[in-house]
């Protein structure tokens, strides 16, 4: 197992350099001279020249990038805008992310496998059409429109929760359920077509032969073998919930990475963007890696590969 | 009897007074403040908030009148090269500093010795401050410039800092705007980056009983209808520019007042008169007379504008109506047949969404064109690319033809509006520029010269007359098509009472009050 670990973290060696590559190059692609747009409208010829070279606009690309991955490596990287370092200004938005996520995830895992649980066993029943048409309407909402709807109900005719912002326990739920909804439906059709599957094999029919209770199987046998790939699914949403749920994180205000990575691109504040933009694929990284670790500790066979 | 009905009268009075303090004003904006140390502001918004902490030695009024602040007086001396200012004693700063003319001449020694973003606006300006006596400064300036008091009525640059601060913070920008210290009336208290930013009140601020509400919160909310929803669900007091379309229903909701006033940003269609046939003053007039201003701004802008005459918004100093151009669209053909052109092309940049219906006003034109007999190319582009192709200082990039731009002077005076766009000096590519946006390619001499003037004259009447003339040049020679004037509406709960709001979207919650 430890084997197994340590050359999959091994891996991420050449993941993380890719990905900073990848990462820096993108802003540099986009047309546009950032250091005007720093300036302002109001900028004189002589500030539009200082930005850029206090930048280090002016130089060669290969340049920029050592400087970046410099930058990285000694936690030196300033924001263009606010001229903080990076991180700092990144992490408490990464943990509101991170928040945002795991409830999110909480909420749609308890409805996604319940859901599925229900349709899988009450296949073809009204119970099974009624699920799968709930969960197809929660792939298919817009989540702009959903936010906006919920808190017009909620917030603003109910006045039963907040309309946004971050505060008490009270500000996470709607956003939190406006996120969950569309990822509960994927991980209720998974758990539907995984739970299907294992259903029909053999071992199951002859524990239910045996007579063994049907809660029993289902819970005990079913549910434990197919769990495999929904927990891929829930891993992998996790992974875009992480990425910063960015028209979530607008309607209702929350100050999270996807957010800031969003504003950042339109301030063309090229450093603040290519750092968030590493923090967001790290996090997808190591979700993954997380995951398989997971994997690995429910199903010994995969430790091989 | 009647000493019982004058106490109660008295305490009528005085719990009516009462109730106007306290409370916290909830204001919500589209993107988080970048800075709140002044001279280093790039934003308007970052202004808003800093201008809450900090104070200059004179301020502006809501008609942008200039008015004193922490200096009392001043006097302008040796023809226009040296500005005295008399200051307000008894003034503190957030951190127990005096308020004096040391402090005035350390804060502008700091700015004019450092590289921060707005120093520009007192570079090569100011050559120095002296102190006279205690509350006493004079500014020596290099040579007459008259914005000079408007500059330093609205440049950010020109709040003072506290001394003990400047010492602390001077070499960090970075953490001297996250502990801005000024004489405000209010104190900054936290911010959580992306999230909020909270200012208390000042209890020792200068101006007796002033402020009324015991802090501001200022809430991130970047989408623009969460912004709306929030104030009318109640969780937000205050937000501005909400989405047109929902303006007519906001105000229908009673328990809401929405108030709009107009701005010193004037929309414009900018003509490089390098290309043919732009280059025939005939077609740019001709376009001019084609435009139904009044339409434009009542069915595309949805009244959020009003037509604009002169490339000054009516509000700013020194704005005179030209009368020109009202909508002709014979006139504007028989201009485009003495010029000789039948069936012309002409191709309009624009940004989509960086002004209020940019986009939609571009098309409105390629319909109104249209009936002169000009087909119009619309080609929206994305605002980085477009603002790097239009203020492009490379020769290749000059090939545009008609582009949509607007134009805000922060200083609130028509200088700073003709000088960067009108003067010759600053157009693109001139490596003599000091404010290059004559993206025209507009050259008049005559028109040089009375920018030139307008910038050291200091008799008002004279002033004004230069001002008229070259409003009136720049007209006649058309180098671009001055649509109309922006408006500001701003959305708050009608409990908000006395919030003052600038024509330079600026807000003053200095004598705002909550109604309970």
């Amino acid at each position: 197992m430890i084997k197994f670990i340590s050359r999959r973290l091994l891996l991420l060696i050449p993941v993380i350099i890719g990905v900073s590559i990848i990462s820096f190059s993108i802003m540099h692609m986009i047309p546009g001279d950032p250091a005007r747009i720093i300036a302002g409208e109001g900028a004189t010829k002589q500030d539009i020249e200082a930005i850029r070279s206090k930048y280090g606009l002016d130089k060669p690309l290969i340049e920029q990038y050592f400087r970046f991955m410099k930058g990285i490596l000694t936690n030196d990287l300033r924001s263009i805008k606010t001229e903080r370092p990076i991180l700092k200004e990144i992490s408490p938005r990464f943990l509101n992310t991170v928040q945002l996520a795991m409830v999110s995830i909480l909420i749609s895992s308890i409805i996604g496998i319940s859901l599925g649980i229900i349709s899988a066993v009450k296949r073809n029943t009204w119970v099974d059409n009624f699920a799968m048409f709930f969960s197809l309407i929660g792939v298919s909402m817009p989540i702009f429109w959903l936010g906006i709807l919920l808190i017009i109900i909620f917030a603003v005719i109910l006045s039963w929760l907040p309309s946004g912002g971050k505060g008490g326990i009270e500000h996470i739920i709607l956003p939190a359920i406006t996120l969950g909804l569309a990822t509960s439906a994927i991980i209720a059709r998974m758990t539907r077509a995984s739970m299907l599957e294992v259903l029909s094999q053999d071992y199951v029919r002859t524990a239910k032969a045996f007579g063994l209770p049907k809660r029993k199987v289902v819970y005990k046998y079913v549910l434990r073998n197919a769990l495999i790939p929904i927990v891929t699914v829930i891993g992998l949403q996790f992974g875009y919930l992480l990425g910063g749920a960015v028209l979530t994180e607008s309607v209702f205000g929350w100050p999270g990475l996807g957010r800031y990575v969003v504003d950042s691109i339109f301030n063309r504040d090229y450093i603040a963007v290519q750092v968030g933009i590493m923090v967001i694929a790290m996090s997808f990284v190591l979700v993954n890696l997380v995951v398989d670790i997971f994997y690995a500790l429910i199903d010994p066979r995969l430790r091989r590969g | 009897m009647r000493k019982v009905l004058l106490i109660a009268l008295l305490v009528f009075v005085v719990s009516l007074f009462a109730a106007k303090y306290g409370g916290t004003l909830r204001f919500l904006i589209g993107v988080d403040a970048t800075t709140l140390l002044g001279p280093n502001i790039p934003d308007s918004i970052s202004n808003i908030v800093a201008s809450h902490i900090l104070e200059g030695l004179i301020d502006v009024d809501e008609n942008l009148r200039i008015i004193p602040c922490l200096a009392e007086q001043w006097e302008i001396q040796e023809g226009g090269t040296a500005y005295v200012f008399y200051l307000r004693k008894g003034v503190k700063f957030h951190d127990g500093e005096d308020f004096n003319a040391y402090a005035v001449k350390k804060h502008f020694d700091y700015v004019l010795n450092s590289s921060l973003r707005n120093v520009g606006m007192f570079k090569g300006i100011v050559k120095e401050v002296q102190v006279l006596n205690d509350y006493t400064v004079k500014f020596k300036l290099f040579q007459p410039y008259t914005p000079i008091l408007y500059r330093l009525a609205t440049s950010s640059a020109a709040w003072i800092l506290s001394p003990k601060a400047i010492e602390k913070y001077g070499n960090d920008p970075a953490t001297f705007g996250r502990n801005p210290v000024g004489t405000g009336p209010f104190i900054f208290k936290e911010w959580k980056v992306g999230e909020k930013i909270e200012l208390v009140k000042n209890p020792n601020y200068w101006q007796q009983g002033l402020p009324y509400l015991d802090g501001i919160t200022f809430s991130v909310v970047s989408e623009d209808v969460s912004r709306v929803t929030q104030v009318r669900a109640a969780d937000a007091d205050i937000m501005y520019n909400p989405p047109p379309a929902l303006i007519p229903a906001l105000e229908q909701d009673s328990r809401l007042v929405v108030k709009t006033i107009p701005t010193v940003r004037v929309i414009y269609i900018g003509i490089n008169s390098r290309t043919t046939p732009l280059n025939d003053v005939r077609v740019r007039q001709a376009l001019n007379y084609a435009i139904d201003r009044e339409k434009l701004c009542k069915v595309i802008m949805r009244d959020m504008a009003r037509p604009s005459d002169s490339p000054l918004s009516s509000i700013t100093y020194g704005y005179v109506s030209t009368g020109l151009y009202p909508y002709d669209p014979q006139k504007a053909k028989q201009l485009l047949k003495e010029a000789g052109y039948n069936g012309l092309k002409l191709e309009l940049i624009t940004p989509k969404g960086r002004y209020l219906n940019d986009y939609e006003t571009a098309v409105a034109l390629q319909g109104m064109f249209k009936e002169i007999g000009v087909t119009l190319d619309v080609k929206p582009m994305e605002w980085g690319t477009y603002v790097a192709k239009i203020l492009s200082n490379k020769p290749e990039d000059w090939d545009y033809q008609l582009f949509l731009l607007g134009w805000a002077p922060g200083t609130a005076e028509g200088h700073w509006v003709l000088f960067p766009l009108f003067h010759s000096i600053n157009q693109m590519g001139n490596p003599q520029g000091t404010a290059r946006y004559n993206n025209f390619f507009y050259s008049n001499p005559k028109v040089d010269e009375l920018i030139d003037k307008i910038g050291t004259e200091l008799d008002e009447k004279r002033l004004m007359d230069y001002y008229a003339q070259a409003q009136k040049m720049i007209l006649q020679d058309a180098p671009a098509l001055f649509l109309y004037e922006m408006k500001i509406a701003t959305v708050m709960r009608k409990e908000v009472k006395d919030l003052k709001i600038y024509p330079t979207e600026r807000f003053n919650m200095t004598y705002t009050w909550i109604d309970k």
